[in-house]
């Protein structure tokens, strides 16, 4: 089956690639066309900008990738510079130069033969710092707790906890190193390579059972994925193909984790472990192309790729429990393999002057062949289950056509019309078969060049051969459960975009309006629908040729309703949620021609607001304490011209953010849990900044006298 | 699989139909674009800069655009120079008869009348074979958006091509998602830190969502490689489509879920036990502290919902 349809897109590809009518270019004589006036880009010019930055206070999340997480005083440094010569050129560009969010990126080449480019990048990932552990790391890979622990059943009576609790900040560093070069041969071929390595430390957050309890843990963090595209691309006047490898190689310095419990545990289960994410590597080769006929009215795109990832990762042992007796593992590790196809046509043209005509098909596959095997399970590592459960390595395939229209009724109105059908096919799932339908029309009027009203609106229809409840009770589950992902779901979608920009008014503004409506008829258990509304406004006002300001709204509210039975039958409790986001953005620049001064302000406001009702046999109505997030953001830049290569600078950058969670509970808030005691987010903090700015080389660009 | 052979023969005929049909109604459309051109300015550039002197205008000479020594740049031996992207400018160069307005130049000027298709092929002219491999049919192409709507000839550094400055420019009609990226958890697109183009292909690759990978996953995989697996235990939606739970443009909920935990994992979850209780206020820390609502919910034990590879670890515990 997988191979007649390889076939079948193999054919294909061949079948275009063949195909090729030559296109004319039109022959203008330039023979008088000297440029003597042209100031082409010659020697070396740069900018840099150097400064310093304090911060307020400490706050984690305020330096969440920017790089501004503790309180002090931050190094400034950004800049950007060319040196050019007779068509070769280098350019290099530094942002962020003396925080943990750091870019260096440099390019080098002659334009059209040949090009170089190295990048470094640093990402800070900031998300607590009001977490503290009883954990110390004795490797990357193993907690210990202090020598004077006493385990307890729960954490009120951990009599060594509050003097045990050391501050762990939770966050990572990722590090990206990005080396590439293309070469130009000729006009018709172009070889590229690149290599990215990203690195990721840290510490970050995990959390696992033992007996009867749960701890969170601190865990560290050291990932290396090495990725590789390459490949060659042959162009002409009618078609590019390009034919390329991309690798990805992930290595896990850290597999598993194993730590001490802090809680009074199975005999023999004072150590437990958990496995990591495994080492895994994924390679594929792509053909993609495109072919142009008749001067471009209709062009045909295709892509066939054939991927494979592999894990072969070793195996830990059932349990680190020696008091737990198993039989030895089915083999020492997975080797998994999955092959992936992804091949893809489409076919876009204008047959007539007033028609535009779209099909495109595609297919998807994941093909999963891991074998199978019996495999035992030690609970937490405590008690031997007895039970053989085997693995499923899961397949699947997708086919997505679309066949769509655009029919242009007069200089103002078109139509537009489509059609889409989605096949999914599933493998060891309670649904194989789904079948989505999906139709939708769309009008634009632009009665005048300033008016712009785009209405769209559809339906589909999301159909299951059989929700299989054999597999569902085999895995225990209720019968009447229907998995959101794999349901019967109807849609209705309706989609407003207006936009108005006077020609002889400074001022334009657009509003958005988009709704789409889910339900699961089907669904006795599980979701049974959910509403999303989403809405924008955007004025902006150039109020003279120095200053403009602008004001953005946006709105996104997300409703949805489930159900769920505790007495494993029909629904006997139901969940409504209310999840608002409203966004508020204002903010103006000034850049006067005729002053030295300039400056730029932005301030945002992000409000969020989700509601959980529910109803239940067991409790009745009860409505959880809103969840609420506030932030409130505001930069100003401003500069001061002291000369033609000097300036003096200014940025202030503010933000208040403030978090109601009542997940978020202390250390002690859960008999059965020890957390990390993470706190809501609440801080007020401010980064304020001087520096100059300097130029080498020319500013201005002056014609050739 | 009678759904199958359906889709596959209608997909056949539709592309012979297609391919049959158009070559023919296409060359003669051809024909009709070219006669409707005006000529070419007898000078060129030096032509233009005659009135055309200001700062915007000379910094193409900053750009790739302008580089005499790369025979492909429209500044290159024998090229068109500003006339290959903004069209003969014979017309608009030329006398003008008092009275009469000046002709306006054919393509990306403000008073130009040459349609977005007509204005995107001087761009793909060069260009093609860097817009993906199917740019045309690509909900961007569907949208008549210019190349010229995102991209910015006039400037040393294209915003767009720049990772702090591009989801601007998105969002300039992207509106609905500069609301979502401005979410409590969101990636760092507002911080300039991530671009748009780090998930999308916007000259368009996949037929969905503009998707840079083969899929919703093999996009996601690119920089979060450790969640590849395969593993020995899978999760089933995780690995079909990781926007199941997550919502990657921005959420309300930590990890970018698309709903709290627990009644996200109650959507499909309804095993007999602790996974069918309705988790109400009941388990709030101040009145009995439920590990089933508080801290990371169901996840406080199952944490390893993307995948585990430990012989134990069915029910990904470990």
């Amino acid at each position: 089956m997988l191979r007649q349809k390889m076939k079948s897109g193999r054919t294909l590809v061949a079948a275009l690639v063949l195909l090729a009518p030559a296109i004319s270019l039109a022959q203008v004589d330039t023979s008088e066309w000297a440029c003597e006036s042209c100031p082409f880009d010659q020697g070396y010019r740069a900018e840099i900008d150097a400064g310093a930055t304090n911060v307020s206070d400490d706050a984690a999340r305020f330096g969440n990738y920017t790089g501004y997480d503790e309180k002090g005083t931050y190094a400034d440094l950004n800049g950007q510079g060319r040196y050019a010569n007779e068509g070769y050129r280098v350019d290099w560009y530094v942002e962020d130069l003396g925080l943990d969010s750091r870019v260096v990126e440099i390019e080098t080449g002659k334009q059209g033969v040949f090009g170089f480019n190295v990048g470094y990048r640093d990402l800070p990932y900031r998300r607590f710092d009001t977490t503290s552990t009883v954990f110390n790391p004795t490797s990357g890979d193993t907690l210990t707790l202090p020598g004077n622990w006493v385990p307890a059943s729960t954490t009120g009576r951990m009599t060594q906890l509050s003097s045990s609790l050391q501050q762990r900040m939770i966050g990572t560093d990722r590090q990206i190193v990005d080396i590439g070069a293309n070469w130009q041969p000729d006009d018709a071929f172009r070889l590229f390579a690149d290599f990215r390595r990203q690195t990721r430390d840290g510490v970050d957050i995990t959390s696992a059972g033992s007996y009867t309890q749960a701890a969170f843990l601190p865990r560290w963090i050291d990932y290396e994925t090495d990725q590789i595209d390459a490949g060659v691309q042959y162009r002409s006047d009618s078609m590019s193909v390009t034919l390329a490898y991309y690798g990805s190689f992930f290595t896990n310095q850290n597999p598993s984790l194993t730590w001490e419990t802090p809680f009074l545990t199975a005999p023999g289960g004072t150590s437990l472990r958990t496995a990591r994410e495994p080492d895994n590597d994924f390679s594929q080769v792509s053909l993609s192309g495109k072919y142009h006929l008749a001067a471009g009215n209709t062009v045909i795109a295709f892509l066939a790729a054939s991927g494979r990832g592999e894990q072969n990762a070793d195996f830990l042992p059932y349990t680190i429990n020696p008091d737990v007796v198993t039989s030895a593992l089915p083999r020492g590790s997975l080797d998994a393999k999955v092959d992936t196809f992804n091949y893809a046509f489409t076919v876009t043209s204008r047959p007539l002057d007033k028609l535009r005509v779209k099909f495109a098909y595609r297919y998807d596959e994941r093909d999963n062949k891991t074998p199978i095997s019996d495999w035992e399970r030690v609970i937490v590592d405590a008690i031997n289950s007895r039970e053989t459960e085997q693995n499923v390595p899961y397949s699947y395939d997708r086919l997505h056509t679309i066949v769509s229209g655009e029919y242009t009724l007069s200089r103002k109105w078109r139509l537009a019309a489509g059609y889409e059908r989605k096949e999914m096919n599933r493998d060891y799932q309670e649904v194989a078969e789904q079948i989505t339908d999906l139709g939708w029309g769309q009008v634009r009027w632009q009665p005048a060049a300033w008016l712009d009203i785009r209405a769209k609106g559809g339906a589909s229809q999301r159909g299951i051969d059989r929700y299989n409840d054999t597999i569902a009770v085999s895995l225990g589950q209720n019968p009447l459960m229907r998995k959101y992902n794999l349901a019967y779901r109807y849609r209705e979608f309706g989609e407003v975009v207006a936009a108005v920009s006077p020609l002889e008014l400074p001022v334009s503004f657009s509003v958005s309006a988009l709704f789409a409506d889910d339900d699961y008829k089907e669904s006795l258990v599980g979701l049974n629908g959910a509403e999303e509304f989403r809405a924008t406004v955007d004025v902006s006002w150039a109020v003279s040729e120095s200053a403009s300001v602008y004001l953005v709204f946006g709105q996104d509210r997300i409703d949805a309703h489930q159900t769920g039975s505790e007495q494993f039958g029909f629904w006997d409790w139901s969940a409504f949620h209310e999840d608002d986001f409203d966004h508020t953005g204002v903010g103006m620049t000034w850049r006067p021609s005729d002053s030295r001064f300039d400056m730029s302000f932005d301030y945002n406001r992000g409000t969020g607001k989700t509601r959980i009702a529910l109803d239940s046999l067991s409790g009745g109505p009860s409505t959880l304490p809103t969840l609420e997030s506030t932030l409130d953001s505001a930069h100003v830049e401003a500069s001061y011209e002291f000369s033609d290569r000097l300036h003096g600078t200014f940025h202030l950058r503010y933000e208040r953010f403030d978090l109601k969670d009542w997940a978020l509970v202390s250390e002690t808030t859960l008999p059965t849990v020890l957390t990390l005691g993470a706190q809501p987010y609440d801080y007020d903090v401010y980064a304020m900044g001087i520096g100059i700015r300097y130029r080498f080389g020319d500013g201005t660009i002056s014609l050739v006298e | 699989m009678f759904m199958k052979m359906s889709a596959r023969k209608t997909a056949v005929l539709a592309m012979a139909l297609v391919a049959i049909a158009l070559p023919a109604v296409t060359c003669a459309q051809t024909a009709d674009d070219e006669a409707e051109l005006p000529d070419y300015s007898r000078k060129g550039a030096d032509t233009c800069f005659q009135c055309h002197d200001d700062q915007v205008v000379l910094a193409i000479f900053r750009t790739k655009h302008a580089m005499p020594q790369d025979p492909d740049s429209p500044f290159g031996h024998g090229q068109l120079q500003c006339e290959a992207c903004h069209g003969p400018a014979g017309d608009h160069a030329g006398r003008v008869r008092r009275g009469n307005e000046r002709p306006a130049i054919p393509a990306f000027g403000s008073m130009s009348t040459t349609s977005v298709a007509g204005q995107n092929a001087y761009c793909t002219a060069c260009h093609a074979p860097d817009t993906g491999f199917a740019w045309h049919g690509s909900s961007h192409d569907d949208d008549t958006i210019s190349c010229a709507d995102c991209h910015s000839m006039h400037v040393e550094r294209d915003p767009v091509l720049a990772i702090s400055t591009q989801a601007d420019v998105c969002f300039d009609c992207h509106q609905q998602q500069r609301t979502q990226a401005m979410k409590p958890y969101a990636h760092p697109v507002r911080q300039g830190k991530m671009a748009c183009t780090s998930c999308h292909s916007p000259h368009g690759d996949t037929p969905e969502r503009l998707l840079a990978g083969n899929s919703v996953n093999s996009t996601c995989y690119d920089c979060h490689a450790e969640l590849r697996g395969p593993y020995l235990w899978e999760h089933a939606p995780a690995t079909e489509d990781c926007s199941n739970c997550h919502n990657p443009h921005g959420s309300t909920q930590p990890g970018m879920l698309t709903m709290r935990a627990p009644m996200l994992c109650q959507s499909c979850h309804s095993q007999v036990g602790h996974p069918s209780l309705p988790q109400d206020a009941r388990g709030l820390a101040d009145n009995m502290p439920s590990e089933l609502l508080l801290g990371q919910s169901c996840l406080n034990c199952h944490d390893q919902v993307h995948g585990s590879n430990h012989p134990s670890g069915s029910k990904l515990m470990r």
